[in-house]
């Protein structure tokens, strides 16, 4: 089975073995090492809890829930795009670096997060072509003999992006050769995957799930999702978007899989990407939604990932021109082209969020109901890279370096041209991007069981990166002095419900939210905590964003519900913030001045830091050269909790 | 009395010593020296220095590649790749012959790195001995130690600034803890008040070491404080410290053995240094150093 793996190993590590002995340009560790364990470790790894057996608990056990954090959405060299990028890192480097060791780059340089190892992490390599261009790059291979293998793997960048294209259309008109979906090709791949799982599955410290990336398109409209396994218990193959690229046909599959105890769920990403096709209103073959078609979607889709390096999904400023902080992290790019995007209407959340809720009021029902995380996207094998002064992007030789990504002037100038494209010009394609991305959990400890019905119960929280913990729960029935209380959250647990659940109808109680973020010590100060809300008013989705707890003891205007500006800036020739700007946290009970008993409504919190570097400003500062004057300078690091609905008496 | 005949006198002296001089068997040593020297250099000039590729090279060459890109070059990819070795050889060459390498940290670095792996190999230590790794492991056992373990309880105050609001509130909530033996209260707070059984190391990413190391020292059963986090102010009893369990030798053989080596190989560089210094002249700033 995994033949494949070992025979490649050894030219690797004889090529670093001699690049150490000449001293040429440092060997890499990690690239493309693979541990050849037998399956036979892979069962003894999956131990059951070691410590608290007394309890059966973990360390670290929480009955009030800790938060835990990670990335469910991961790259490395067994995915297609990934390995013609010249990624060889296999999912054990992934795990090894979410773990925090140091992994090599594709360009030749070493990577390492520097805020700490995440909670937990799932590879989600394409199932499309899994590990098919590994062996397409082998002449021992049969795939290494298929006309289209040669040219496909070049380091020049240029060819690099010339082999992607290829790929990609050869994809989605479905002419790549039936030998790159092979179920021996893939499954290797697949079982490399599992593998890799077991073996870094650590209950307690560090948790991983089998997991891929269902890659569908139609048109180069992104409808990709991640597919997440709870156990070991995987199917076969993965279903994939060679298949049909209908995700209704991926959901049934899925409930097929859980019906056979295979416990999963989806979640879909770069909805910015999708050109409106991510929430549109019609069922994929335009037929109108149902009751069943919105039981199946929510049933197989309770997340959304709405932040990550390709772009931040949460807002568009067209379509809250009232929202201040709608503007960041935008990308108005098709994904893996650079068609611009002319539909915001259903590639952004907050509007599928009203959409759900109106057509719950209109229908009966409810397709777009879901919580939210953040994930890195990485294709470098890094999840977790998303630290703006650790930056190097996420395509593997493309983008590796500054002037690569249009953070520094073009060959080697101290100054920048007038002519400088802006983000949206086909020429800078990755200056858009963010160093965005974490997905937050409240889990009562650190397992695949608990974090999983963690995402089930969409009791989680996105992040642009920083590990900023957001709790919210909303209640009638909060003792008025419930911020101040030293058993709040067990409070809030009893007399409420928390992120991603529902509040029953009132009766005549306005409802009070439990408002609280704390800042990532490797992080910025929080600057102020909003409440976004969304309701239906006569037949029409609306929404305010209201200030809820302001730093700095400044006074929230009740009025516009906005905090004063807490001024707080940032030294541009060092990037150092303010020191004395912003709070370690903000905590509030917050009622709604607007609550109507009878209008449905959704709430989510979201959480800004003061201002910070952007990873372009970052990238200028180390190069002695000004920052890219088509790019914002700094950037408000946030988090944003999963929605709470307000559910009426129908 | 003219000056003449004393002029011819000493025009015939000078013409005697020349005579000497040319007769002299170490001047034509010297003659024939300077000549073959001058047409050396000459014939040295006129010839051009040869840069050569023998098949060792090529091999290796085409192996590299072969390990970067999994399969042989082919006859074009072959060519560029001797095309390249070739023009990166003449830059070299022409660069070392206008002394570009001189003043060059880079260059100076990668010497240094290449002197300290040969002296690396050289000093190739025997396989210690059993006694000799026991020894060793006896000194630093502590290293393969897992994190201490505790159980404390928490009380909380919010704000982080130095001097502030909260820093007075925790000082004076451990006083009052114990004067009058009650609990204290604090802020509320987002991580756990209490921890049953939690490592050191668990807590360093999310309080730092500050915190951590009020932990591993606080006496067990008192309040104690108060200790700064990112957060803010703490106090803090520690109920339960668990001293690392005992790592026995046989379990953890190999990495004693590797950070043996290790050592010997850096006391081993240790030496090669301070033997190097005593072949130099140290002058820092003017000043000789002893």
């Amino acid at each position: 089975m995994n033949r494949q793996p070992r025979r490649k190993a050894a030219p690797v590590l004889a090529a670093a073995a001699l690049l150490g002995a000449l001293g040429a340009a440092g060997s890499a560790p990690g690239q493309g090492e693979k541990p050849a364990a037998p399956p036979a470790a892979v069962a003894a790894k999956i131990a059951p809890a070691k410590a608290g057996a007394k309890t059966g608990h973990l360390p670290g056990y929480n009955p009030d829930r800790n938060a835990y954090f990670g990335d469910l959405h991961v790259h490395t060299g067994l995915s297609f795009d990934a390995y013609i990028f010249n990624v060889r890192a296999m999912p054990d480097d992934a795990y090894r670096f979410a773990k925090g060791d140091t992994i090599g780059h594709a360009a030749g340089f070493n990577i390492r997060r520097s805020g700490g190892p995440l909670d937990f992490t799932a590879v989600t390599d394409h199932s499309e072509y899994m590990g098919a261009m590994r062996e397409a790059n082998d002449p021992k291979s049969p795939l290494n003999k298929l006309p289209i293998s040669q040219g496909l793997f070049s380091s020049d960048p240029k060819q690099i992006t010339a082999a992607f294209t290829k790929m990609v259309a050869g994809f989605e008109h479905n002419t790549l050769p039936k030998e790159f979906s092979a179920p021996d090709v893939v499954g290797r791949a697949w079982t490399e995957v599992q593998q890799a799982a077991a073996r870094h599955n650590d209950p307690g410290r560090f948790t991983t799930f089998v997991a891929y990336e269902y890659t569908s398109a139609p048109d180069g409209r992104n409808l990709h999702r991640n597919v997440i396994f709870r156990t070991t218990k995987v199917p076969q193959l993965p279903y994939t978007a060679v298949v049909s690229n209908n995700p209704e046909d991926l959901w049934q599959t899925m409930d097929a899989w859980r019906a056979k105890g295979i416990d999963v769920l989806a979640i879909p990403h770069n909805s910015n990407g999708s050109d409106g096709l991510m929430f549109e209103p019609t069922k994929r073959d335009g037929t109108p939604m149902d009751r069943a078609y919105a039981e199946l979607r929510m049933r197989n889709e309770p997340l959304a990932e709405i932040t990550q390096i390709k772009g931040t999904s949460e807002v568009h400023p067209s379509l809250s021109p009232n929202d201040e902080w709608a503007n960041f992290e935008i990308m108005e790019r098709y994904i893996g082209s650079n068609r611009p995007v002319t539909k915001f209407h259903g590639s952004y959340v907050r509007e599928a969020l009203k959409d759900g809720i109106l057509m719950r009021e209109k229908v009966g029902f409810n397709p777009f109901k879901f919580g939210f995380i953040g994930s890195s996207d990485t294709h470098n094998a890094a999840p977790g890279s998303t630290e703006e002064r650790n930056y190097f992007s996420k395509v593997g030789r493309s983008d590796g370096t500054p002037a690569q990504r249009g953070s520094v002037p073009p060959g080697g100038a101290k100054t920048w041209p007038a002519d400088t494209p802006d983000s949206a010009h086909a020429t800078a394609p990755y200056q858009a991007w963010g160093a965005s991305g974490l997905a937050g959990v409240w889990a009562e400890e650190n397992s695949r069981e608990a974090i999983f019905a963690a995402l089930r119960r969409k009791e989680t929280f996105a992040t642009s990166g920083p590990r900023i913990r957001l709790r919210f729960f909303a209640g009638y029935d909060f003792p008025d002095d419930l911020a101040h209380r030293t058993d709040l959250v067990r409070e809030a647990y009893a007399k409420g419900v928390a992120m991603g659940s529902d509040l029953a109808p009132s009766r005549g109680k306005a409802p009070k939210f439990l408002i609280w973020g704390v800042r990532d010590p490797n992080s910025g100060y929080l600057q102020r905590a909003q409440v976004v809300k969304g309701w239906v008013e006569n037949g029409v989705a609306k929404e305010q964003v209201f200030d809820v707890a302001c730093a700095d003891k400044l006074t929230l205007n009740k009025t516009t519900w906005r905090c004063p500006d807490n001024g707080a800036g940032v030294n541009m020739a060092t990037c150092e913030p303010d020191p004395y700007k912003g709070d370690v946290e903000l905590r509030t009970l917050w009622t709604d001045p607007t609550f109507k008993p009878n209008q449905r409504a959704f709430y989510y919190l979201r959480v800004l830091e003061n201002p910070s570097c952007r990873w372009s400003t970052w990238d200028a500062l180390r190069n002695g050269t000004p920052p890219n004057p088509t790019l914002a300078k700094t950037i408000m690091e946030r988090a944003w909790s999963s929605p709470i609905w307000y559910e009426p008496k129908a | 009395m003219s000056p003449k005949p004393d002029a011819e006198l000493s025009a015939g002296r000078a013409k005697g010593l020349v005579r000497r001089v040319l007769r002299e068997p170490l001047v034509h040593f010297l003659a024939i020296g300077a000549v073959l020297f001058a047409g050396l250099t000459l014939v040295k000039s006129l010839e051009r220095p040869t840069v050569r590729l023998d098949a060792q090279d090529l091999n290796q060459l085409a192996s590299y590649w072969e390990v970067q890109m999994q399969r042989p070059p082919n006859k074009a990819e072959l060519q560029g790749i001797i095309r390249d070795r070739i023009d990166e050889e003449l830059l070299a060459r022409e660069a070392l012959r206008l002394g570009l390498d001189k003043a060059d940290m880079i260059i100076r670095r990668r010497l240094a790195q290449k002197m300290a792996f040969a002296t690396d190999d050289l000093a190739q230590t025997a396989e210690p001995t059993e006694a000799a790794l026991q020894a060793y492991y006896a000194r630093t056992a502590q290293a393969y130690a897992a994190p201490t373990r505790v159980a404390f309880q928490q009380v909380f105050f919010s704000g982080d600034r130095p001097h502030g609001g909260a820093e007075r509130a925790a000082a004076q909530a451990l006083q009052r803890a114990e004067e009058d033996k009650r609990e204290p209260q604090g802020d509320p707070f987002l991580f756990p008040l209490a921890y049953e059984d939690v490592g050191l190391q668990d807590l360093l990413r999310d309080y730092g070491t500050a915190f951590v190391k009020a932990l591993e020292t606080a006496p067990l059963g008192t309040w104690q404080g108060p200790v700064l986090s990112p957060y803010g102010w703490h106090i803090v009893k520690v109920t339960v410290r668990r001293a690392p369990p005992a790592v026995s030798f046989n379990s953890v053989r190999g990495q004693v053995r590797d950070a043996y080596l290790a050592e010997r190989r850096a006391e081993a560089n240790a030496v090669f240094l301070r033997d190097l210094r005593k072949r130099y002249r140290v002058v820092i700033a003017g000043v000789p150093e002893d």
